[in-house]
């Protein structure tokens, strides 16, 4: 059985690759450009009439991480000798999307996630539109999945802000 | 009055709203309104907006507390108000911080909606007098430090065995480390109970894990998957190594001066040639066997200790300077010669 995907997926890719040889279309899907990444990524545009709210993370672009901003995820395993790095990020990345999507609309800066031991603490701004009983409500509610796919203790722990022109930094 | 004017607006949506409040008041509010949209006829038009700008008025929400910080005494047990590790918080902690880079004569942004202040790790749960409660709290736990244990020297006499593990911390789901398997035993090899032909086969047994200079053997195990299981094993190892030290085989009797890892003098040709000179010395024209050599009593000779040392060094430690003029010195004492000048 595993053998078997083993070869389909062998077949596919070398197809890809013939393909992605023969058809521009398809080989510029796979778009590594380090130096564009490095210009573009992690900054923002100047607009014409300089309105477009940016809060202190995005204000900093990515290189000042460590030197003006520190960083979202707080753990162990980038250490050297550190374990579960794959599995660190990608439950990080869940948390993010999860966090998002359930305070939807809601969530004013980056969802920070800290670790500590087992125990995992997502620290969030959250504007409040809509009602502290809602706001109980989806904190448990978050806690509670997290913790049971995640198997261990997540604690959120929230700042509230009356609108996002609270966290907003500059304008540009 | 005040609700009507701003809601007015002369369209049909607004009509319709105003006309559905109307019915929801009592008679004489209602025509007393009615009144009053009579007496409005003539919209006054307001270019600069004026009226909207004073009459906006900011909205403070009732179900929103004042901040924590405000109302706390400055007297208050700090430990009751921060009592665990946690994200920062801006109404819970009176402190006046900022945080964050700003341009040259800007201030940086305050406490509050700071998301820089809640990514760093604070110990505001392990303020001094926190630290100090809760040592005072587990001292109960703690027992004395036995009074005869007092210096290093005693430690490594009643406790010569050392067993090294580390212990490693995580921020993971599991607090298991594979690392934390590993048990490193030391012991010093004069602690062991060994004599001459035991210790020379311990060594041999251990190999590269006796250090000379420090005359210490390290065991050093992490093939099985737990460190119970590896401490076992280790203490199997020294146990075995031990009384496999103190088993003389049958073979064993064969070992030759060649096989030796040493130079011993008393099996050597220098000891033969001493106890000869010796007996030639004193007038006995006596043969004896390799036996009789090695078993001839030395002391009688003077210097013949010193010289015994000074040939053993001279084969044990290398050719130098030192041995060398070590040796010679000694020749010269065991012949009667004069000190060389």
């Amino acid at each position: 059985m595993n053998s078997s995907i083993i070869k389909v997926a062998q077949s596919s890719f070398t197809t890809t690759g013939i393909i992605a040889k023969c058809s521009p279309v398809l080989a510029s899907q796979l778009h590594t450009s380090a130096p564009l990444c490095r210009v573009v990524s992690g900054k923002y545009r100047i607009t014409k009439k300089r309105d477009k709210p940016l809060t202190y993370e995005m204000a900093n672009p990515p290189h000042y991480i460590a030197h003006r901003k520190s960083w979202n995820s707080w753990n162990t395993s980038t250490l050297q000798g550190g374990l579960r790095r794959s599995e660190t990020a990608l439950e990080d990345e869940f948390i993010r999307r999860f966090m998002t999507g359930t305070w939807h609309g809601l969530v004013c800066s980056e969802v920070i996630i800290k670790r500590q031991f087992n125990h995992i603490r997502v620290a969030a701004i959250i504007r409040r539109a809509v009602s502290p009983t809602k706001m109980y409500f989806l904190l448990g509610y978050t806690e509670e999945l997290l913790a049971n796919w995640l198997q261990c203790p997540v604690t959120l722990e929230l700042q509230t802000v009356d609108s996002f022109k609270d966290v907003v930094f500059k304008y540009i | 009055m005040s609700l009507f004017i701003r809601n007015y607006k002369p369209n049909s949506l607004a009509t319709v709203y105003n006309t559905k409040l109307w019915r929801l008041n009592s008679t004489t509010t209602d025509s007393a309104l009615k009144k009053d949209e009579e007496e409005e006829e003539f919209r006054v038009l307001d270019i600069l907006k004026k009226r909207e700008r004073f009459q906006r008025r900011v909205v403070r929400r009732t179900d929103i507390q004042p901040d924590r910080a405000d109302r706390m005494a400055t007297d208050q047990n700090w430990g009751n108000v921060w009592p665990g590790p946690k994200t920062f918080h801006p109404s819970s902690v009176p402190l006046p911080l900022r945080q964050g880079y700003v341009p040259k004569g800007q201030a940086p942004p305050g406490k509050k909606a700071n998301a820089e202040l809640m990514k760093i790790p604070n110990f505001l749960h392990l303020t001094p007098p926190v630290v100090k409660s809760q040592c005072e709290a587990i001292k109960q736990f703690c027992t004395e430090w036995p009074s005869l244990l007092n210096s290093e020297e005693a430690i490594e006499k009643h406790y010569p065995v050392e067993v090294i593990t580390s212990d490693y911390c995580h921020a993971s789901p599991t607090i298991r480390n594979p690392l934390a398997r590993i048990v490193t035993l030391r012991i010093k090899l004069s602690t062991l109970n060994l004599d001459k032909h035991s210790k020379d086969k311990f060594i041999r047994l251990v190999g590269d894990r006796y250090d000379s200079t420090t005359d210490l053997v390290t065991i050093t195990a992490d093939r099985c998957p737990a460190r119970a299981q590896n401490l076992d094993y280790v203490n199997y190892l020294l146990t075995a190594c031990y009384h496999e030290a103190w088993n003389v085989e049958e073979w064993e009797k064969d070992k030759t001066e060649d096989d030796m890892e040493y130079y011993d003098w008393n099996n050597n040709t220098s000891k033969k040639a001493l106890v000869n000179w010796h007996l030639q010395t004193k007038n006995e024209n006596r043969t004896l066997n390799d036996d009789e050599y090695k078993a001839f009593d030395t002391s009688e000779i003077p210097y013949a200790e010193e010289y015994k040392n000074a040939v053993s060094s001279w084969f044990n430690d290398g050719e130098s300077d030192a041995t060398v003029k070590n040796y010679g010195e000694v020749v010269r004492k065991l012949f009667g010669l004069p000190e060389k000048k």
